[in-house]
């Protein structure tokens, strides 16, 4: 009997200890909800707030163009320009070599940010109708803004790889499948776009209320110019093209001084550091000393790095000098090609540009480093300084004359001479367009905006266009306009102007590279010409570029699909060449 | 004279013998002793008999010991369940015997645990591999992964990346890979709960036993989680009606590198360097000794070097030895009524790098307590408290690559903390990291797992039980890089916190009921629900600039530049399970199991699925045909096949995602979103279909014993991370269920008793062996892919191809490297090939045209081989002579291929002399090998580098020699003690039969995955004493 109240508190004991997981458990459907709270689903996207922060993403997703070694190494090396400096030689892209292949990590970056920015783009696209909780014209004008990034991201993809998948509508589901749209149906996409944006997007990039780096009219409006430039010369051009560029690069030109905008006086405070803001600079593509916000990790394919792509090996080259920040971190990406400095450059003293563009001379901020006159002492050299100091902390330690000098003369000389033909893959003219002192440490990336198009390019456009058109006192005016400019302050400018007589392509693509040497721009501009109907790229290459020119093919005018978009376009058609037949 | 001596001497001895011989005949002696397992393990409970006689003989005490009177000069038998039976001859004299007994590892009436419940192995259907707490302690493992390493056929054991640094797990593979996303993991189940922490979190002292069910039938119990395999672990508890037993074991030893990365010595790179700057810059020298190579390319103080012949050797400097010490106490006892266990752990591990370390507290607790006749419960918990250094530390980047001819220190002897001179401003004095407070990485895991049970009869053979488990973890993790590190290179120092909270509960309830009908018919019934839960909180930040060193990771408010994330990524598991045991006669068994499972982690309307199996088993023993074969001891087959899936990904993965893009405008800054990932609501299980059959057999009364399975597993709707197309906009990889999978394979477990003395002091040796052969293929891939490798689809831009195993190399065929000839250029340029100028492929790797388009392109790839060995094995060598015994532990495994990091990645190998190199015969118009390419400064890495990592895989390990030596009782009992033993161990002393070593020089070829180049493998040496009071 006893036996069994124990038995049975037992039983009871299994119940109560039981009886829980059995109440709570079976209601448990709902415990296979997932509700998920520190990641955001694609639904916020559809909210005021969600609008918001794709159409800030879509212009941070800039970052991974302008400002990064994949555009810089894609448009600036492997032209008449530049060519690889020595910490550059890894890259095959520039040499034109048999290893530059689909495969290429840079290009396949490119492609990638342009498609995955654009389909945020078309989320706000297609979501914008829908959104609640916004006002209607602050709602338009963000759709304007979106359109206009849309258009840069294509405008990048089309001039670079011609027949190109063109996504309109934002993509919910997953696919394998891809098709190549015809470059002409790209181009009218991005016109309608351009065309949208400068009707909603606010005049000007100085017009009350316009932050820095936001879309605006004239920059659409530039754009739009050197979309229709571009296209002129592509497979599908429209006869209209050129006409329409100068149209609208030189209504830009005309209105520019009622948005506030003019060429600056000085060519030199154009890319003057902290003066991004200026009334020249049309569009910038924005950084922050705010370092969590400058890029994701502070080191990665979104940080502005021009600051490092052209710093020569000084501290190791030239005796004196240290790592220093503003003489900046030695990456030496590239070199200018002797064409660039010699013969583009030739007048240095009416042309102020290409010292504002370089830096030739370093001063001494090493003083353990500084080298001492040997014993003897070379010829013309004063016996008594044999064995001291050839200079002193400040004192010049290198420079570039710009001009031949004599053996004897570079040995008579306290510092380093280098004269142009010592000019080496380690040690050449610095492009000091990117300079960069604010930067948290020397060897920091750049917290420096990057200016993407300038009102001076606008007239280079116009000046094209114009020529294209056989409008000769047009383009000798407008490139006369520039060319004053350039003299300022010491220079002749009766002696920069030009005539009709000096007046060819050749020239205007010439003086684009003295105005715009180290923008994003050079490789687009060769492939956008032609010289007696073979790409300038090719012609030019050939002349100027010494990594490439016996390497060259005529399929190079346009880049590689990358090997990953062909890899993974796994189920309908193969991802083909599409009437593309060079690479593909 | 002499005859008549020797013939009274003869006469005088025959008499005696005699007599002695007479007095055999009736003596009786008092036999005392002593009977142990091999490892000196006391075991109580053995029956000691005379044979050939009907006298029931005694039993040992609690501390194994046993007293009997006998015959003289008779024949002791010894048998136990679990042991190989055993014959003792006595001498005539009373005496105190040492015996061991060997451990029978297929002793059918051992009984085992099992999904949800223990069975006696003749009875068990599936193909279960149990390993011994022996087996487990042969080897002073770090953790019970590494112990398990080559112990079972089947489970393949592998260092992660190749990844030896303290407090590192393997990777365990069991019967290979069948999963590319949804994890190829094996569920560990301890004390009948999923674990969901580290394996590191488990004091393999505490374990008493580990299961590891494999086929389809064992492991469909645990439905979802089953499809890798499932581990199940049970740890020590007390036994009934024992005294209180205290055991003491402890170790400690010196863990030094298994070697030294192959670099080059101060004239090698001297030599390289000059090569790689005449060769880089065409026409700039006139050859290698033209001395403006030496102003030009090095740096003074390397010029330095050389004049003074320096060779500084970098690894030297960094490696030192680690010093690995582990105390375990366990207090053990039991009444009728109520059993207990405690277990104190300890554990630390120095690496061979003086940043890395691993330590361990461990507090073991485990009471079962009878209430009444009806009711028991028990309870059982493992704490657990780690610290864990330097896990990230990897000095080889700047040990590897710092110039041999530069120093460590200046001309006053100070430390240079800065850029090695000669190493293009890449490399970082590695010693830095030394100075105190420079380089700090720690992290603190302390959880608890707690496990409790109440057990129910309700009615004769119904029984009810409920299982509850709680596993609570956090994990603090911190680190701290000053400016001048390797880490930070003279820019701002660094420092990171990373919190991890996580929570998991399982809640079961189990139904069984047993019932013999007529004695013939056995009926079990396993009837269960669960639910398990799993909440991880993870949030982490870091900054930069600390205002001072001193703050370390301690105070972010005195850092700059804040980065934060966060995740909190719970799921969800609920199931119905049913199982049926059906045996006749013993001799047929039935087994029926069928679970549902629920998961979280799938999109609605896929969330539940039933995984169903059956298996069958024929006792061919019982067999009456079988009465009379006297050799074969016993002869089992079974059968079986089931199906179980695998959810095991990560929660959310249906839904789609935003991630974060930062901007600013001017100094207005934003965080904004954009879509990375879309949502896959059609996202199901993956499932795995699994046929195995298995013979148990024992030959002689079980002196050769073991088993054979063959099986072949499916594996459908695999869970794949497909890479969309550029132009989809979808940067992120897209779980879809595409593709089929297949495995089969053929394993075998042989245990032999080679030599079993019948006296006390002979020798005994015994062997396991085991040997297991899988091969795995993708079969199939979704219909809609129609890209194609040699004929069969294949998704190149994943790298999945169908008919090879999952995770196989793909790449290029080189066949040599271009020469400086003109047969050779004109060939290259035939195939595109740049010929002239800095980007010239002579002397580069030259790769064979497969496509045969005349031009190399990516067309020419082709699977160069896979990771997957063609066999392994392992085996476990005991000899045992007197108080001595040694034993060895090996393990196999040949012929798959690895990817080293060393040669074909990384910076180890780029020739380009900026710094250090591994030493290989590189390329020169003078040496015009085909093995390697050529030096060359200008060039960050050879073409093609990768086409040179490829080796062979195999080698032949010998995981541990350990001699130990039991006291002798009489000894140990004077001083109060039970037993003591002493031993010591090489751990990990050689690898053999490896190409990657033996001919290239690597250090250690195992490697789960690419061999990646961290702080070498290293092998130890340890000292151990066991105790028992």
């Amino acid at each position: 009997m006893k036996y069994n109240v124990i038995k049975k508190t037992y039983i009871w004991i299994a119940i109560a200890l039981g009886a829980p997981a059995l109440v709570f458990s079976p209601g448990c459907s709902k415990k296979l909800d997932e509700n998920p709270q520190s990641v955001l689903t694609p639904a916020f996207f559809s909210t005021a707030q969600g609008f918001q922060s794709g159409l800030d993403a879509a212009y941070g997703g800039m970052r991974n163009l302008w400002g990064t070694e994949n555009l810089f190494t894609t448009t600036c090396i492997g032209t008449d320009e530049f060519i690889t400096g020595n910490d550059g030689t890894g890259n095959n892209i520039n040499y034109y070599s048999s290893g530059y292949n689909p495969g290429d990590g840079k290009l396949n970056t490119l492609w990638n940010s342009c498609y995955t920015f654009i389909n945020t783009c078309n989320g706000l696209m297609d979501n914008g109708p829908d959104i609640k909780g916004i006002d209607e014209t602050k709602k338009n004008a963000m759709i304007a803004e979106a359109k206009f990034l849309r258009a840069n991201y294509y405008f990048v993809l089309v001039q670079f790889w011609g027949n190109i998948t063109l996504n309109k509508h934002f993509q919910s589901t997953p696919t394998t499948a891809a098709q190549r749209d015809s470059r002409a149906d790209v181009y009218n996409f991005i016109i309608q776009d351009l065309k949208d944006a400068i009707a909603g997007l606010p005049a000007s990039p100085l017009a009350t209320g316009v932050l820095p780096g936001k879309a605006n009219a004239a920059a659409a409006r530039h754009i739009l110019s050197k979309v229709y430039l571009a296209r002129a010369g592509s497979p599908a051009a429209q006869a209209s093209d050129y006409q329409d560029a100068y149209n609208m690069a030189t209504g830009l030109i005309s209105s520019s001084a009622s948005l506030g905008l003019g060429l600056l006086t000085d060519f030199g405070s154009v890319y003057q550091e902290g003066n991004e803001m200026n009334t020249e600079s049309l569009w910038t593509i924005q950084h922050t000393t705010n370092i969590p916000y400058n890029g994701p990790n502070n080191s990665s394919g979104t940080d502005n790095v021009l600051v490092h792509m052209w710093v020569p090996k000084y501290e190791t080259f030239v005796l004196g000098m240290q790592r220093d920040i503003v003489n900046g971190r030695p990456y030496i990406r590239a070199i200018p090609t002797r064409w660039l400095t010699d013969t583009a450059f030739k007048d240095k003293s009416n042309d102020t540009r290409f010292n504002k563009t370089f830096q030739t001379v370093w001063y001494c901020n090493n003083a353990a480093g500084i080298p001492k006159w040997p014993s003897p002492v070379p010829a013309g050299v004063d016996p008594t300084l044999a064995g001291k100091p050839r200079f002193t902390l400040g004192d010049t330690a290198c420079y570039m004359p710009g001009v031949n000098m004599t053996d004897a003369q570079i040995a008579a000389t306290r510092y380093l001479l280098m004269p142009p033909r010592t000019y080496n893959i380690q040690m050449a003219p610095y492009m000091r367009k990117y300079v960069d002192t604010k930067r948290a440490d020397m060897n920091s990336p750049s917290v420096r905006p990057v200016i993407v198009w300038t009102l001076s390019e606008t007239y280079l456009v116009a000046a094209e266009a114009a020529y294209m058109l056989n409008k000769i006192p047009e383009t000798v005016a407008l490139i006369n306009t520039i060319r004053t400019r350039a003299a300022y302050p010491n220079g002749n400018v009766a002696n920069m102007q030009i005539s009709a007589a000096d007046l060819s392509l050749d020239f205007i693509l010439d003086e684009r590279s003295r105005e715009l040497c180290g923008q994003m721009v050079r490789w687009w501009d060769l492939v956008r010409t032609h010289t007696a109907g073979v790409s300038n790229l090719l012609v030019r290459v050939r002349l100027h570029n010494t990594d490439g020119m016996n390497n060259i093919r005529a399929k190079d005018t346009l880049r590689p699909i990358p090997q990953s978009q062909m890899n993974s376009v796994t189920s309908g058609p193969a991802y083909g060449p599409m009437g593309d037949p060079l690479w593909n | 004279m002499k005859k008549t001596i020797a013939l009274h001497v003869w006469a005088f001895c025959s008499a005696l013998l005699l007599t002695c011989a007479l007095q055999a005949q009736t003596k009786t002696i008092v036999v005392k002793g002593r009977v142990t397992g091999q490892n000196g393990e006391l075991i109580p409970g053995v029956s000691v008999t005379v044979k050939g006689t009907s006298d029931k003989g005694v039993t040992t005490q609690p501390d194994g010991s046993f007293q009997i009177t006998v015959p003289a000069a008779s024949t002791l038998l010894l048998s136990y369940v679990g042991y190989i039976r055993k014959e003792v001859n006595t001498g005539n004299g009373d005496q105190n015997l040492n015996i061991q007994l060997v451990a029978n590892k297929n002793e059918l009436d051992q009984v085992i645990v099992i999904g949800y419940g223990t069975r006696k192995k003749s009875d068990v259907t599936g193909a279960i591999t149990s390993i011994s707490q022996q087996a487990i302690q042969d080897v002073p493992a770090a953790n019970l992964s590494q112990a398990l390493q080559g112990q079972g056929a089947g489970i393949d054991i592998q260092k992660s990346g190749g990844n030896s640094k303290p407090g590192q797990s393997p990777n365990i593979l069991i019967r290979g890979t069948r999963s590319v996303k949804a994890g190829n993991s094996p569920l560990f189940v301890i004390d009948g709960i999923p674990f969901s922490g580290s394996i590191n979190d488990i004091n393999q002292d505490d374990v008493a036993s580990v299961e590891v069910l494999k086929d389809a039938s064992s492991t469909a119990i645990y439905g979802s989680r089953g499809a890798n395999g499932v581990i199940l672990v049970t740890t020590k508890r007390g036994r009934t009606n024992q005294k209180p037993t205290i055991t003491y074991s402890t170790y400690a030893g010196v863990t030094k590198s298994l070697g030294e990365y192959p670099l080059m010595n101060g004239e090698q790179y001297l030599q390289l360097k000059k090569w790689a700057n005449y060769l880089g810059n065409p026409g700039t020298y006139t050859s290698i000794d033209d001395p403006k190579i030496l102003t030009k390319a090095f740096a003074p103080e390397e010029l330095q070097g050389i004049a003074m012949g320096r060779n500084t050797d970098w690894q030297k400097l960094v490696y030192k030895n680690g010093v690995t010490t582990d105390h375990q106490l366990g207090l053990s006892g039991g009444t009728e009524n109520t059993q207990y266990a405690l277990g104190a752990g300890f554990y630390s591990e120095g690496g061979v790098y003086p940043g890395q370390s691993f330590t361990r507290y461990t507090l073991k607790l485990s009471v079962d307590q009878q209430l009444g006749k009806y009711v028991k419960v028990g309870l059982s918990s493992l704490n657990t408290y780690s610290t864990t250094k330097g896990e990230n530390a990897n000095p080889m980047g700047q040990a590897l690559r710092a110039s041999p001819l530069a120093s460590p220190y200046d001309t006053t002897g100070a430390l240079i903390n800065s850029y090695v001179p000669g190493s293009a401003n890449q490399v970082w004095n590695p010693l830095a990291n030394f100075l105190p407070g420079a380089a700090v990485e720690t992290r603190n895991r302390i959880g608890t797992f707690s496990t409790f049970y109440l057990e129910a009869t309700l009615a004769k053979g119904l029984k009810y039980r409920f299982n509850g488990g709680a596993e609570i973890r956090s994990d603090v993790y911190g680190n701290f890089y000053a400016r001048n590190s390797t880490n930070n290179l003279g820019v701002a120092s660094s420092a990171a916190n990373e919190n991890t909270l996580s929570t998991s509960y399982t809640l079961e309830n189990l139904l069984t009921y047993d019932k013999t009908i007529a004695d013939k018919h056995k009926i079990n019934f396993t009837g269960l629900y669960s639910y398990q839960s799993f909440t991880p909180q993870y949030t982490a930040f870091s900054y930069t600039g600390l205002l001072s060193d001193q703050a370390q990771y301690y105070n972010p408010a005195l850092g700059a530049n804040y980065q934060g994330k966060g995740t909190l990524n719970p799921w969800a598991i609920i199931s119905y399970m049913g199982r049926v045991n059906y045996g006749y006669n013993d001799k047929y068994l039935l087994t029926l199991t069928m679970r549902s499972d629920g998961s979280s982690r799938l999109a609605p309307g896929n969330k539940y699925h039933i995984f169903p199996s059956a298996a069958v088993a024929w006792n061919v023993m019982k067999e009456p045909f079988f009465n009379n074969v006297s050799n074969v001891s016993s002869l089992r087959l079974r059968a079986s096949y089931g199906s179980v899936g695998n959810p095991a990904i990560d929660p959310y993965q249906t839904l789609g995602s935003l991630t974060t893009q930062v901007y600013n405008y001017g100094s207005t800054v934003t965080t904004g979103l954009y879509p990375n990932s879309v949502p896959n609501p059609s996202l199901d299980w993956e499932y795995t279909s699994t046929a195995n059959i298995g013979v148990d057999f024992g030959f002689f009364q079980n002196r050769i014993s073991g088993s054979i399975e063959a099986y072949h597993s499916y594996t459908k709707s695999m869970i794949m991370p497909v890479t969309l197309p550029g132009t989809s906009g979808i940067p992120n990889q897209i779980l879809t269920n595409i593709g089929k999978s297949e495995n089969k394979g053929i394993e075998v477990h042989i245990s032999t008793v080679n030599i079993q003395s019948r006296s006390a002091h002979g020798v005994t040796w015994t062997s396991d062996f085991n040997f297991f052969i899988n091969r795995g293929e993708l079969t199939q891939l979704l219909p809609s892919i129609n890209t194609t490798l040699d004929g069969k689809p294949a998704d190149i831009q994943n790298k999945w191809f169908v008919g090879q195993p999952i995770g196989s190399f793909y790449d290029y065929q080189r066949t040599g490297i271009w020469q400086a000839n003109s047969k050779d250029s004109a060939a290259a340029k035939a195939l595109g090939q740049t010929v002239t100028g800095t980007k010239s492929v002579i002397g580069q790797a030259k790769l064979a045209d497969r496509n045969g388009n005349n031009t190399i392109d990516a067309g020419d790839q082709y699977v160069v081989g896979s990771s997957q060995p063609k066999w392994e094995g392992g085996t476990t060598q005991r000899i045992a002579y007197r108080n001595f015994d040694f034993t060895v532990v090996a393990f196999a495994r040949v012929g798959g291929m690895i990817s080293s990091t060393l040669f074909g990645g990384g910076f180890t190998n780029t020739l380009q002399a900026n710094y250090n190199n591994v030493n290989v015969a590189y390329w020169t118009p003078n040496n015009p090998t085909n093995d390697w390419p050529k030096a060359n400064s200008a060039q960050t890495n050879p073409s093609n580098l990768s086409t040179f990592g490829y080796f062979s895989g195999s080698f032949l390990k010998i995981r541990s020699l350990t001699l130990g030596y039991n006291i002798p009782a009489q000894y140990v009992n004077k001083i109060g003690m039970r037993s003591i033993r002493v031993y010591a161990t090489a751990r990990d002393p050689f690898i053999l039969f490896s190409p990657y070593r033996n001919k290239y020089h690597g250090i250690d070829p195992e490697t789960a995955g690419t061999l990646g180049v961290d702080t070498p493998a290293n092998w130890s040496m340890v000292f151990g004493l066991n105790v028992s009071l």
